[in-house]
């Protein structure tokens, strides 16, 4: 992956992304699932480090499968026609409330969100990869190569100089504040006043921040910032394994649109196999 | 004779008006530069040496728009007729902060910036990075974070970001304010050096004594925007304000006999039955995690009714890590802290906020209430005091700083001094017995540092006063006693007349000896006790 | 005096100084409020660093604004490791654009017409950023309509409403003070 240009693999990322979303025709998206998994396993990240992202995908896969589509049967929503084979029928009331829910979990519902598992996941794994392979320094040249001005691009690296700075300045108001015995743990009153209790946190670090910027525009502006074309001196190089995936990102774009607008492909359907395991 | 053209820089009847204000920053400047010389540009906050450097660097009528009269010329072109990238290829300038001037997440990309700004092909500017970073000294902080490195590191990388660029001038606003003094000696031998190479420095500053350590050729004088002085070394020590200035002490031993001798009586005072002790460190350790190493090491002391303790020490030697122990923001690793004899491991700080206030070094840092009143109920609502008691202690605090006029203002307008004097009067109101500043001084000029740390000491309240300092007068001047730190263990801690003698052991410690210091030793016979320059002189026939 | 009328479509060095330290204010602030673990009331999460992109847009304009959304939110994404997810951005970024559509009406931080201003957009940028985030998210992931009105959009603006209408007004006092001490113009 290390080998790969940057500006490449964010021109496959987004390719990736808007095909597989064209589909729900579950032939592609095990195509797409499988060169997915291919890509990630090329960046060669290990477990321990990719844990936290797992997790936030993990939650949102499973209140988007399991509870919007399998329980409550909203996640299908215009892709599964109404009807199907019934395989848990089921209508129970909330209590309290008195809402009746009334659903049924159909064999479609149920392969669809496999499709939905296949879809999501291969985007997740494409898109949870990119920060655990990409050099933080490598960010302003690579928006530069994909046509962004050189002002926006700069802003991005810029940003990332100020990270520790800022992460720093927190801590110390957190540290002074406390001094004048304010305690984030106690926080009383209703979601107001609680939120209010975040001023003396964030006016200070805010304000700071805005007043050092001053000082940060005069230091840009002394070393002639903006004043001619940049230059980045982060290493960006083509190869052809570059212009190759390049051009297997059109491809695949391309493919996809020719395949679900021309030969209407992308439609979701129930195999056999699957249906015959329930029925 | 040199040729006006060949002058790198020559300003003539030079005056600037702000937009924004009514009155002009600067007025008439005349002055020129030659190549190698050192120039000083000494003046107290306000008097105009930044517009001044404003004017030269090209910011002003770049990105700062007023009236401007009068020329400013780089070896003969008008400033006004250039570009920012030509004006700048000729003129570096270094800022206040170093911190903020540093752009690159990596120090390669910091060095870099001003090169790919121009738009040079890659390979001369990698090259010209590592010609600017030898030059510096520092090749091998190439491929570091700029996050991580020290004060001094951080100016020497702003330094080569801005030789890089190859100027013949360099601009440097108040560098030595945020070094320690190993660091500053250090830094105010690279501009020595960069003057022999050809180039020409010009320094604004008003550590004057310390700048004269390398002898400028030139000195001018800035008082509210008009240059009152400009000539010799010696000529400056006769006109300036001693008191505005800050000069060597012979010089203002000498000067002061024949003015009023200073008031000054603290209000914290050591009393032979003053045995109550408020802090008590036993056996202290730190460490941040168990793979670090220790940064505070069998750390012993007391602090006592009555004491007003100067903490001295390199950075990095484990000061502030030392006096956050005692309001219990850190807590040690082995040993104990006793806060009125309990420990910090078993009270909440809000609960050792009662006993202990902390001042942190800028009060920007603290601010935030819509107005005065707000900022100073914040720390008594917070312990809990009840609503009449909130009000008496704001009141008495702010009465206790004399900024009673500005109760209603915003605190974030409030100039940085007044800003300091609330960030003070926000302990003051919960009442706290015991006072810990770290880097009082930290941002304002002396004259400025001087009257704040007298009326900090002269007001009452506080039962013992701690603060941390690099400045080594400050602390002679102000302390009963000083505990030196030095790697995270207690060197030193006794009477100012007791530890400070010894100054191959100072230097020993990274602290160096001041002309103050020496004025002193030289009369200790006679006073038998430390003073300011000025009490000196009335105290020596 | 200067002109007061200033175009909110300017990007010269100071808003690229701005944008960059929004983007890095709120990634840091948006972390570190995820990990003091701020207990929360009911559905809405003390979201405190959503106000950033939103003032950051009122005060500087709405390119600003949105740089420091759309920035932030990857650069908070990534510190957290939690990925990269564009349409999560793109609304954040929303969220610091919208507001900064009448940052040229906004001359006098502390009046009340400013503040009404300010909260009726925090509003509006708060439906918008999060709508276009929920509507994407339909796309992606094949939910239907109330799927994600219930699970995602209603939960997400909700609180950065609240969070924006409390904390905007205390940053705009604040800013009032602070805003005449820069010379640059």
């Amino acid at each position: 992956m290390d080998r790969i240009d940057p500006r490449a693999r964010w021109i496959f990322s987004f390719a990736f992304l808007l095909s597989a979303t064209m589909f729900w025709n579950p032939a592609f998206l095990l195509l797409f699932f499988l060169l997915a998994v291919t890509w990630y396993l090329l960046g060669r990240t290990r477990w321990k480090e990719t844990r936290r992202g797992w997790l936030l995908v993990g939650f949102m896969l499973f209140t988007m499968i399991v509870i919007n589509t399998i329980i409550t049967g909203g996640g299908a929503g215009g892709v599964v026609p109404p009807g199907g084979h019934v395989l848990w029928p089921a209508g129970f009331t909330i209590p309290l409330v008195n809402w009746q829910i009334y659903f049924g979990l159909t064999v479609e519902r149920l392969w669809f969100a496999i499709c939905q598992l296949m879809r999501l996941g291969g985007v997740s794994l494409i898109f949870v990869l990119i920060p655990y392979t990409m050099d933080p320094r490598a960010y302003g040249a690579t928006f530069r190569g994909l046509a962004m001005p050189d002002s926006v691009a700069y802003t991005m690296e810029l940003s990332f100089r100020f990270i520790p700075t800022l992460g720093r300045d927190l801590a110390v108001t957190l540290d002074a504040q406390k001094a004048r015995g304010y305690e984030l743990e106690k926080f009383k009153g209703g979601i107001f006043q609680k939120i209010a209790r975040i001023a003396p946190l964030l006016v200070p670090v805010t304000m700071n921040a805005i007043i050092a910027s001053e000082d940060v525009a005069n230091a840009m502006d002394l070393r002639c910032f903006g004043q001619a074309k940049r230059t980045w001196i982060y290493p960006l190089r083509y190869h052809w394994w570059d212009h190759a995936l390049i051009a297997f990102s059109a491809l695949m774009l391309l493919g996809s649109v020719v395949a679900v607008h021309i030969f209407n492909a992308g439609g979701f359907w129930v195999p056999d196999w699957f249906m015959r395991l329930f029925v | 004779m040199i040729d006006e053209n060949s002058r790198p820089l020559v300003i003539e009847n030079l005056s600037f008006r702000y937009n924004s204000r009514k009155e002009p920053a600067i007025q008439e400047i005349n002055l020129s530069v030659n190549p190698g010389e050192v120039m000083l540009i000494a003046g107290s906050s306000g008097c105009g040496k930044t517009t001044l450097m404003r004017c030269v660097n090209g910011l002003i009528p770049n990105a700062y728009h007023g009236d401007l009269d009068g020329g400013i010329r780089l070896y003969g072109q008008s400033v006004l007729d250039m570009e920012m990238a030509e004006i700048s290829q000729k003129v570096g300038t270094i800022l206040q902060d170093p911190e903020r001037q540093i752009l690159g997440t990596y120090v390669l990309n910091d060095v870099a910036f001003g090169l790919e700004s121009l738009g040079l092909p890659r390979d001369e500017i990698l090259l010209r990075v590592d010609q600017a970073l030898e030059r510096m000294g520092i090749l091998h902080l190439r491929d570091r974070e700029t996050f991580g490195t020290s004060g001094g590191e951080k100016q020497k990388i702003a330094l080569a970001g801005v030789l890089a660029m190859n100027p013949k001038i360099l601009l440097l606003d108040e560098p030595l304010a945020s070094l320690d003094p190993a660091s500053a000696h250090e830094a105010l031998q690279i501009f020595r050096q960069l003057a022999d190479e050809g180039l020409s420095v010009v320094i604004v500053e008003h550590r004057v004594e310390d700048v004269f350590a390398i002898e400028p050729e030139r000195v001018v004088y800035m008082d509210e925007g008009q240059i009152t002085y400009q000539g010799g070394r010696e000529g400056l020590m006769q006109v300036v304000d001693y008191t505005r200035i800050k000069l060597p002490a012979e010089v203002v031993f000498t000067r002061a006999k024949n003015d009023p001798p200073p008031e000054f009586e603290p209000a914290v005072v050591k009393t032979e039955d003053n045995s109550e002790e408020l802090v008590k460190f036993d056996g202290v350790h730190f460490r941040y995690d168990e793979d670090l190493p220790f940064v505070l090491e069998d750390i012993n002391f007391t602090i006592k009714k009555g004491d007003i303790i100067a903490i001295l020490g390199h950075n990095g030697s484990g000061k502030t890590t030392m006096v956050k122990h005692a309001l219990g923001l850190l807590k040690p690793t082995k040993g104990v802290v006793l806060l009125e004899g309990q420990e910090t491991k078993t009270i909440t700080i809000a609960t050792a906020a009662k006993s202990v206030g902390y001042v942190f070094q800028s009060p920007s840092q603290m601010l935030f209430a819509p107005t005065v009143a707000d900022e100073l109920a914040f720390g008594p609502k917070n312990l809990g005091y009840s609503k009449d008691e909130v009000r008496d202690n704001v009141q008495w605090a702010i009465q206790t700083v004399n900024l009673s006029d500005e109760m209603e203002s915003p605190p974030l307008a409030l100039s940085f001094g007044q800003q300091k004097r609330i960030s003070i009067a926000a302990i003051l109101a919960m009442r706290s017995r015991l006072l810990m500043m770290d880097e009082p001084t930290a941002g304002q000029d002396y004259w400025n540092y001087r009257s704040f740390m007298d009326s900090i000491l002269q007001m009452p309240g506080f039962e013992a006063i701690v603060f941390i300092t690099h400045d080594l007068d400050l602390a002679l001047t102000y302390a009963n006693r000083i505990i030196i730190l030095y790697d995270g263990q207690i060197v030193a801690d006794d009477a100012p007349e007791e530890i400070l003698l010894d100054e191959d052991q100072l230097i020993k410690y990274r602290i160096l000896p001041t002309s103050l210091l020496r004025l002193n030793k030289l009369h200790l016979p006679e006073t038998g006790s430390f003073f300011r320059a000025e009490t000196l002189a009335h105290k020596i026939g | 005096m200067t002109e007061k009328k200033k175009s909110i479509w300017r990007f010269g060095t100071r808003e690229v100084v701005y944008a960059a330290i929004g983007a890095a204010l709120y990634a840091v602030l948006g972390y570190a409020t995820n990990m003091l673990q701020l207990p929360g009331a009911g559905n809405v999460a003390i979201r405190p660093a959503v106000v950033v992109p939103m003032f950051f847009g009122i005060a500087f304009g709405p390119i600003v604004g949105f740089i420091t959304g759309f920035v932030g939110n990857v650069l908070s994404d990534l510190l957290s490791g939690w990925g990269f997810w564009f349409w999560w951005d793109l609304g954040n970024g929303l969220m610091g654009f919208i507001p900064g559509l009448i940052a040229a009406q906004i001359v006098d931080y502390r009046a009340t017409k400013s503040m009404v201003m300010g909260v009726v957009f925090v509003v509006l940028a708060a439906i918008g950023g999060m709508g276009v985030a929920s509507v994407s998210e339909m796309w992606v992931s094949g939910a239907d309509i109330n799927t994600v009105v219930f699970a995602n959009f209603i939960p997400a603006s909700m609180s950065n409403i609240i969070n924006g209408v409390i904390l905007l007004p205390i940053l705009m006092v604040a800013y009032a003070a602070v805003s005449k001490r820069s010379g640059r113009t």
